[in-house]
């Protein structure tokens, strides 16, 4: 038997092995093998040891003074094997994935650059989850960063790539400022950078200190997250990036972010059975909900296939934050089983999100390698080329809307039950601000339905809108194979949710529910009886039969009747066209108008007349605009007043040496008048 | 508790709903063609209309996928296995420790999703303009739809169908305000879910007017059975939540014979009432404009929101 810690050091060696072949093997015919090979087996290994460590024993591995003043250390615990099994079967199916949808990439550019930082990228997001010392989780934490801003621009030579990968350099510093400071506190209270320390010491913190340690982590990974206000760099980031970039990312970085949320709170901050942290977990439902409510009603209105899915990951991320919030509120009123609930509905969400949002932005990428656009606008129809992509595109956009039987109706009803569990606490303006934060939760997973519904419709089904949909090729068999283990995942984590909860409740060492695949998932009132149950097998059972015995009965009712092919019903007139279709934009025109205080719609008009005449017109350009409200109220106005700041201190650099020296000798001046007067004291 | 005998009645149950759902139609058609003085059709004529349906060959448009035509039988399936968490003479469903009333409505929502897509398959403008309405109503109706779950389940104890109707059968005459509350905005989503006025006319053609019918334009012969059924079955189990729920007199808590009996013969009674009383506002409401369904939704989530701060206090 071999240990779990020699198979994260072999994981570790093949990424490492890989981005050192994506290097030396330019341009050869095997280059793009050769670099997602290393990567799919060490994604294996990492699922094998992640899967060790949840049953087993946790991996410690220490390497004093790897950098002078900085111990290396490495410490994969049962939280951290959830999130790195998470890495590793994304990866492994985006890897697959790899191999075929790089083959455009080989053509025009070298996929050694790719090679190398895809695996340096997952490389790092794995050792960002096992390192157990501040120094170096920041160091993994800004190469992952990096690495995943030079994929983000990847495609240089489109400048609006360069401008997001721009935004994302910087939001993403932002952030890790805040953590920086976040653990700094922590050093600052404990001496020593070591996370060991932090996790022992931190129940000693004041509470100051643990508010402020929980404030800062909050806002920097929240950023990495994706969490509404910090989102700005998502929805422009993970478009551009390649579409399996983007999978990464959405379904795998921004987790990372929950993850540190979830270790600051659990294990840094020390956070205890007290109501004085009830107010964190009403901080995480708000901007939960707020995330939740804005990402979807952005996704709706989209048109950029990528960047719908990018909104849909803010959504997504609120959902987890809501179920994490409820988490704390709980936990820190005593009544474990609610927190355990909340944290499974959680958790849960967090694996499936991963999966399905990894499955939809490979098929995403799938139609735009096939397409050339990303635009849905100009889509349509592609259900008769491309069936194998539509009917796994289709699974996910299943699952993503929370419809049973598949995965994401099980998260999301844990979630609405954690909701409902809110009566249990003992404080009646919680529970009434609880029960209205279920609003924008309950109106999220509605209009999701409806962007998955438009997304999937617009993209595979009518008929083609522009000549980028017509003749097109199925992708290639490795691309199939890398989404439909994704497809699997999001089916089994929907029929069998014991295969779920069992993994959170070992990883977490939480009490287990269900028992066994078959039983059901039971919450019981105060009075003792079922509150809710459920048990997805059965209901598969029970829609299967159902489905063949309706199909038997039909057919003996009715007999052998003929089906004929026919023209959709055009009233008469004929020649129905594609310009005669529902467009994307016309689609959601009544959730636009519906919403349209926030999203503040309106049409640009340009006409073109012939001659003098204004009513003889030659064209008519319509635009429907929507305002991007963050951008203009936000974003704006900072990136603004940052500017006007610094082109005042601008004048500071006059470029004369003799100003310089002058500066010297006053900072020389203020620097022995501080030491001065702090001796004193 | 849950023996072979439960087991059976239960399966009844679903039995019964989905032969009766035919039958609720025609009762409504019926009262509305009374009250518009018009003799109307006989209250089987749902029944020969399926019979003839799915005895005629189809016609299908050529621009459709296998979606088209997978979308009858999953919103079927959806519909029909929903059925199985009713208690529709007996409080106690055996397939209570299946799924909840969240099941349910995820059910609902799957046939929807499917009927959605189809209206977006067949390429015509028709198809989608309903789907595009229905995108905006259905995801209006959510949050409506679970915060009145949230009242009655708080109030109840659970969104185990059993356990919510036992309460509220238990409860005394004069229910809990907040039930009040819910009651009235589980009703204003009754008429949205089941596409009845003023949110959209049943029985009208007209593309100004129409979103359910639009989507299934393109339908005939055994899809179209399937299609129509299934939105029977729909509206009789929403229908039977309510009754249940709100006015749960007479439903049969022991599977001893005689108080079964009583319990469907009282259940036949209180549906058909409600679906008289439903007829009977159809006939005196007006469709309105699209754009004011979402203040008539608006309602239905401010009262379930008032029905939850009564909960608390």
């Amino acid at each position: 038997m071999v240990s779990n810690l020699i198979l994260f050091q072999i994981s570790v060696l093949l990424f490492l092995g890989g981005a050192l072949l994506g290097l030396l093997s330019r341009n050869s015919r095997f280059s793009r093998h050769a670099i997602f090979v290393p990567s799919m087996i060490g994604s294996i290994f990492t699922i094998m040891f992640s899967i060790g460590v949840i049953t087993g024993k946790p991996i410690t591995w220490m390497i004093p003074n790897a950098v002078p003043f900085f111990d290396l250390e490495i410490f994969v615990d049962g939280i951290s094997a959830f999130f790195l099994l998470i890495i590793g079967i994304v990866s492994f199916a985006v890897s697959l994935y790899s191999i075929g949808y790089s083959k455009e990439y080989q053509i025009e550019k070298r996929t050694a650059a790719l090679g190398f930082l895809f695996n340096i990228f997952v490389l790092s997001m794995i050792l960002v989850v096992s390192s157990n010392n501040a120094f170096f989780f920041l160091v993994f934490w800004e190469s992952m960063s990096l690495t995943s801003f030079f994929l983000v621009i990847y495609d240089h030579d489109k400048e609006e790539n360069l401008k997001s990968g721009m935004t994302y350099l910087v939001m993403t510093h932002l952030g890790t400022a805040f953590i920086f400071a976040s653990f700094l506190l922590g050093y600052i209270q404990t001496g020593s950078f070591s996370f060991d320390s932090f996790r022992h010491g931190s129940a000693g913190f004041p509470l100051f200190v643990k508010n402020l340690v929980f404030i800062f982590a909050f806002i920097g990974f929240g950023t990495k997250a994706g969490m509404v206000p910090l989102h700005g760099w998502l929805p422009k980031a993970h478009p551009s990036a390649p579409s399996n970039i983007s999978a990464l990312m959405s379904a795998v970085m921004i987790k990372i972010g929950i993850y540190g949320i979830i270790r600051t709170i659990f294990d840094f901050s020390g956070f205890g059975v007290s109501p004085d942290f009830v107010w964190w977990g009403m901080l995480l439902i708000v901007f939960g909900s707020a995330s939740a409510i804005v990402g979807v009603l952005y996704a709706v209105v989209e048109r950029d296939i990528k960047r719908a899915l990018a909104f849909s990951s803010i959504e997504n991320i609120g959902i987890i934050l809501v179920g994490l919030g409820l988490s704390v509120v709980f936990a820190s009123f005593q009544l474990t089983a609610f927190a355990v609930l909340a944290l499974v509905a959680s958790m849960y969400h967090t694996i499936n999100h991963a999966v399905f949002k990894g499955l939809l932005f490979m098929g995403a990428g799938s139609v735009v390698s096939a397409t050339h656009t990303k635009n849905i606008e100009h889509l349509g129809g592609l259900v008769k080329q491309m069936p194998w992509t539509a009917l796994l595109f289709l699974i996910g956009a299943i699952s993503i809307s929370g419809l049973p039987p598949f995965n994401g109706f099980v998260s999301e009803w844990f979630t609405m039950q954690s909701l409902l569990s809110s009566h249990h606490i003992p404080s009646t303006i919680l529970q009434i601000s609880i029960a209205f934060a279920s609003l924008p939760f309950a109106l999220t997973i509605g209009i999701a339905a409806a962007t998955f519904v438009k997304l999937f419709g617009m993209t595979f089904l009518s008929k083609a809108r522009s000549k980028h949909a017509i003749h097109i090729k199925e992708v290639s068999r490795s691309m199939i194979l890398g989404m439909s283990i994704l497809a699997a995942a999001c089916v089994l984590l929907g029929v069998v949710p014991y295969l779920g909860t069992s993994l959170i409740s070992t990883a977490f060492h939480l009490s287990s529910q269900p028992s066994s695949p078959f039983d059901s998932v039971s919450i019981q009132n105060s009075s003792g009886k079922s509150f809710a149950n459920l048990s997805m097998p059965v209901v598969v059972i029970i829609l299967s039969s159902v489905l063949v015995a309706i199909f038997g009965f039909i057919r003996v009712l009715g007999g052998n009747t003929k089906k004929t092919a026919y023209g959709t019903w055009d009233c008469g007139f004929g020649g129905l066209n594609e310009r005669m279709e529902y467009t994307p934009t016309s689609l959601s025109q009544p959730i636009r108008a519906v919403f349209k205080v926030f999203f503040k719609p309106h049409n640009q008009t340009e006409k073109e007349s012939f001659g003098e005449n204004p009513y003889l017109l030659k064209t008519v350009k319509i635009e429907t605009v929507v305002k991007n409200i963050f951008e203009e109220m936000l974003y704006a106005p900072m990136v603004s007043s940052f500017v006007f700041f610094f082109d005042k201190v601008r004048r500071l650099q006059t470029g004369k040496i003799n100003a310089y020296l002058l500066y010297i000798m006053i900072t020389l001046v203020l620097l022995l008048l501080f030491v001065r007067l702090s001796n004193n004291v | 508790m849950y023996d072979i005998a439960t087991i059976v009645v239960g399966i009844i149950q679903v039995l019964a709903m989905l032969a009766l759902a035919p039958l609720l139609t025609g009762i409504i058609r019926k009262t509305k063609a009374r009250t518009q003085k018009r003799i109307g059709a006989s209250i089987l004529q749902p029944y020969y209309d399926l019979l003839k349906l799915v005895r005629k060959d189809e016609v299908i448009s050529d621009q459709t996928s296998w979606i088209f035509r997978a979308c009858p039988w999953v919103n079927f399936a959806a519909m029909a296995t929903a059925a199985f968490f009713i208690p529709v003479f007996l409080v106690y469903t055996p397939f209570g420790l299946v799924g909840d009333l969240l099941l349910v409505v995820g059910l609902f929502a799957l046939g929807r999703f499917f009927t959605m897509l189809a209206g977006l398959d067949v390429a015509s403008s028709f198809g989608g303009l309903g789907s595009s309405r229905e995108m905006m109503i259905s995801a209006l109706l959510e949050p409506a739809l679970f915060l009145s779950i949230f009242v009655v389940a708080i109030t109840y104890g659970g969104t185990n169908l059993s356990t919510m109707i036992e309460a509220s059968s238990n409860s005394s005459f004069l229910p809990h305000p907040q039930i009040i509350f819910a009651a009235i905005g589980l009703f204003i989503i009754i008429l949205g879910e089941t596409g009845r006025l003023p949110f959209d006319n049943p029985a009208t053609h007209l593309e100004l007017t129409m979103v359910h019918e639009t989507m299934i334009l393109e339908y005939s012969g055994k899809s179209l059975a399937m299609m129509e059924w299934s939105q029977s079955i729909k509206q009789i189990i929403l229908f039977t939540l309510m009754v249940n729920i709100f006015v749960p007199w007479g439903i049969s808590s022991s599977i001893l014979f005689s108080s079964l009996a009583v319990g469907f013969f009282m259940f036949a009674g209180k549906i058909s009432l409600f679906g008289i009383f439903v007829a009977f506002l159809e006939s005196s409401v007006a469709k309105w404009r699209l754009f004011r369904i979402p203040d008539l939704i608006a309602i239905a989530i401010a009262t379930s929101m008032i029905g939850i701060v009564l909960c608390y206090l």
